[in-house]
């Protein structure tokens, strides 16, 4: 079902955690909601399940009003951080709960476990109780408890961020697969930017309870609408130049190289991916470089350089190497190159770009 | 060598010393508590002779046990009345102190509360309005608590609402451990008039409200903290799984603080059956109790020491069986597996 959130404000207190959220979620689509720490996620989140107040705006799930109606009767599944299982009940018990208290019959309570319990493959653990189970198969109940009672709406709060990376990895494509299968609207909270990615149809990135950008993960990767998109986005992070705009010429302190974004104005922030950059001989690059450090990822090698007072990483073979302090040029695309107002941090568009675009 | 006394061979356990230490205090305090326990014992099967030839105390060495007081309190006398009163007064006044208290204690950790102070004080003055004016005054009760609430009622429209001063949940809190601070004689002559105008003196009714109401702040503070424990997460998943409150208090708070739970009962059960002051005034003889009745066996003879043990005996024979019983409930570790990995 479409959940709509329309300039949703909260405060605790004095505190303005949430500032003016506007969001509409399609029927059957995965949004995530990615963000910072304590940029008001599972504020956000809180507010659709029910659990916490809004203090203006309004909630809309499918075409009924919810912004003042109790958690249960909004027909929401939430899947918390802390899994927040019922100790005191076994694995069946937990995931038979919500329709316990919905007076399922229970032949047909028992049957709707077991369908959920085998979706997250749990069917041997229905007679265990929680304190008996690993982390992962403690997600996989409470996500089989969100699911058992297909509701409008999923919520999961950070719902991996309590398990190992390998376990991480694995569940992220059930998680994805199961989403996909049921066909139910969710909204996902989480911190981590692969998560992101990787599961979401759409992504809102939030920063201090301001939405910045929603858009696809490949749209937000490369046509991020604002600096600190940019710098969120993308492992290592994007490269960050303090400089002037000019002719169409970006100049920083120590070097300058042309953009394809015409105009004149000071305090311009140019960006370019790690990825992007290529080192090469002194003579060729845009930049000239020293290089400061490398490291040997695995498959790849950063080496970050240096031009006066900045730094610049770069994305090389693994099998680059150098010297420390050698001498090398750094060249890339004029496309790889996004150019950011400093102060307010808006994206600086070329016209041609923007024409192409609308 | 010294230092092998004083340390312990492994982290686990306690060095050489402080064991020999710990036992000798644990065996002292047992025989601090077992020798008037087995006092007791010995005298419910003593005659006047014994004990007042006394001291004796092996059986068949020292005296002869015979069962005569037995025979006279438990078969000539009528003891199982006072007995069934006891059981009843405790066990109703224990589970209602229980119920009611927890209830109270969930609400005060999960539910903000903020009682205008201006809303209490007008609700105080009328209540002594009332009383003033329904006592002395001759009104009729119907019509001044009528005209009283419409006056609060009036009250909490108009100005009280307007005004800031608060009583939050820790003034409520206080003010029912509060109720605890006064000495429970100070207490017992208004309650004796009150179940004297009610016509419920010397009944089990009477004692059972009596011994809730005493009982409660201790339920209260007991309880709160085991409820304060509870991950807040566990009961805002069962309300959006579709619970509520009276729901998720009684599937997911109450199974989960049970150990704790079954701790309060088994101290106010104890408090309630031993109890003796309130007794002794709002009962007489159909609801008797057994601590009232114990002490009636310091007759004008003289303390009756043997019947009194044969008394004691009883009463204490239930509460060692429910205690043992009980005491496989408070275990532990029963939020493991909540949260978290
Ligand atoms: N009940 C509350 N009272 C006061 N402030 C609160 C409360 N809940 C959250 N906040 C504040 O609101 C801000 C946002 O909190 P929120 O939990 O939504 O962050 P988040 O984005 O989920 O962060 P994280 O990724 O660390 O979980 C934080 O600064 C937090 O301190
Ligand atoms: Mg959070």
């Amino acid at each position: 079902m479409r959940v709509t959130l329309s300039q949703i404000h909260k405060s605790f207190g004095a505190v303005q955690v949430v500032k003016g959220l506007d969001l509409t979620i399609q029927d059957g689509e995965f949004l995530v909601l990615l963000g910072p720490s304590g940029c008001g996620k599972t504020t956000a989140l809180r507010m659709v399940a029910g659990l916490e107040s809004v203090t203006s705006g309004r909630i809309l799930i499918g075409e009924r009003d919810v912004t003042n109606v109790l958690p249960k009767y909004r027909d929401v599944a939430m899947v918390f951080q802390s899994y927040a299982l019922y100790p005191h009940m076994t694995v069946a018990e937990n995931i038979a709960y919500p329709l316990k208290l919905r007076k399922v019959p229970p032949a047909e309570r028992d049957a709707a476990v077991r369908g959920a319990a085998a979706k997250v493959h749990l069917e041997e653990f229905l007679d265990r109780y929680p304190r008996q189970l690993s982390g992962g198969q403690r997600q996989r109940v409470a996500l089989a408890r969100a699911m058992v009672r297909r509701p409008s709406v999923f919520l999961m709060d950070e719902p991996l961020s309590n398990l190992d990376a390998k376990l991480r990895g694995h569940m992220r494509s059930e998680l994805k697969r199961l989403q996909a299968e049921l066909g139910v609207t969710t909204i996902y909270v989480t911190h981590d930017q692969v998560e992101a990615m990787t599961l979401a149809h759409r992504v809102a990135i939030m920063n201090k309870g301001v939405v910045q950008q929603i858009a696809t993960p490949r749209e937000i990767y490369e046509d991020p609408a604002n600096l600190f998109v940019a710098g969120f986005i993308g492992s290592p992070p994007m490269n960050f130049l303090q400089g002037s705009l000019s002719g169409g010429t970006f100049a920083f302190g120590e070097g300058r190289f042309a953009v394809g974004v015409e105009g004149d104005r000071r305090n311009v922030t140019a960006g370019i991916r790690p990825e992007d950059c290529t080192v090469t001989s002194p003579s060729n690059g845009r930049i000239s470089a020293r290089v400061y450090s490398i490291e040997l990822m695995g498959d790849h090698t950063l080496v970050t350089c240096q031009i006066g007072q900045e730094y610049l990483t770069v994305k090389a073979d693994k099998l680059a190497q150098y010297a420390m302090d050698e001498p090398i040029g750094i060249t890339f695309k004029d496309a790889a190159v996004f150019l950011f107002d400093s102060e307010s941090g808006e994206r600086i568009r070329s016209r041609a770009r923007v024409d192409a675009m609308a | 060598m010294m230092r092998r006394l004083f340390e312990p061979a492994t982290v686990e356990e306690q060095a050489p010393a402080g064991k020999v230490v710990t036992y000798a205090l644990l065996a002292l305090w047992s025989l601090v508590v077992l020798v008037p326990l087995y006092w007791v014992l010995i005298t419910s099967f003593k005659g006047p002779g014994e004990v007042d030839n006394g001291p004796f105390y092996i059986p068949f060495v020292d005296f002869t046990p015979s069962l005569e007081a037995w025979d006279f309190m438990l078969l000539q006398n009528y003891t199982l009345g006072p007995y069934l009163n006891s059981v009843v007064v405790a066990l109703a006044s224990t589970l209602l102190a229980v119920l009611i208290g927890s209830l109270a204690a969930y609400a005060l950790v999960r539910i903000r509360f903020q009682a205008k102070l201006a809303g209490v004080a007008v609700f105080l003055i009328l209540l002594v309005a009332v009383i003033i004016a329904v006592a002395t005054f001759g009104v009729q009760w119907e019509v001044a608590v009528a005209v009283a609430g419409a006056l609060f009622l009036i009250s909490l429209l108009t100005f009280v609402g307007r005004t800031r001063l608060a009583l939050g949940n820790s003034d409520v809190e206080f003010w029912i451990i509060s109720n605890r601070i006064m000495p429970p004689i100070v207490a017992v002559l208004p309650i004796y008039v009150m179940f004297q105008q009610l016509r419920l003196l010397d009944t089990q009714v009477a004692l059972i409200a009596t011994y809730t109401a005493v009982n409660l702040p201790i339920v209260v503070w007991l309880t709160r903290d085991f409820f304060a424990g509870i991950p807040l997460d566990l009961e805002e998943s069962a309300e959006i799984d579709g619970a509520s409150k009276f729901r998720v208090f009684f599937t997911i708070a109450l199974p989960l603080v049970r150990s704790g739970l079954v701790a309060t009962f088994l101290l106010v059960l104890i408090l309630a059956w031993n109890e003796y002051l309130l007794a002794l005034f709002l009962s007489n003889a159909k609801a008797q109790t057994m601590p009232v009745l114990v002490s009636a066996q310091n007759t004008t003879r003289g303390p009756q020491w043997w019947n009194m043990s044969v008394l004691i005996v009883v009463m204490i024979a239930p509460v060692v069986v429910i205690a043992s019983v009980l005491q496989k409930h408070i275990a532990r570790g029963l939020l493991v597996g909540a949260v978290k990995g």
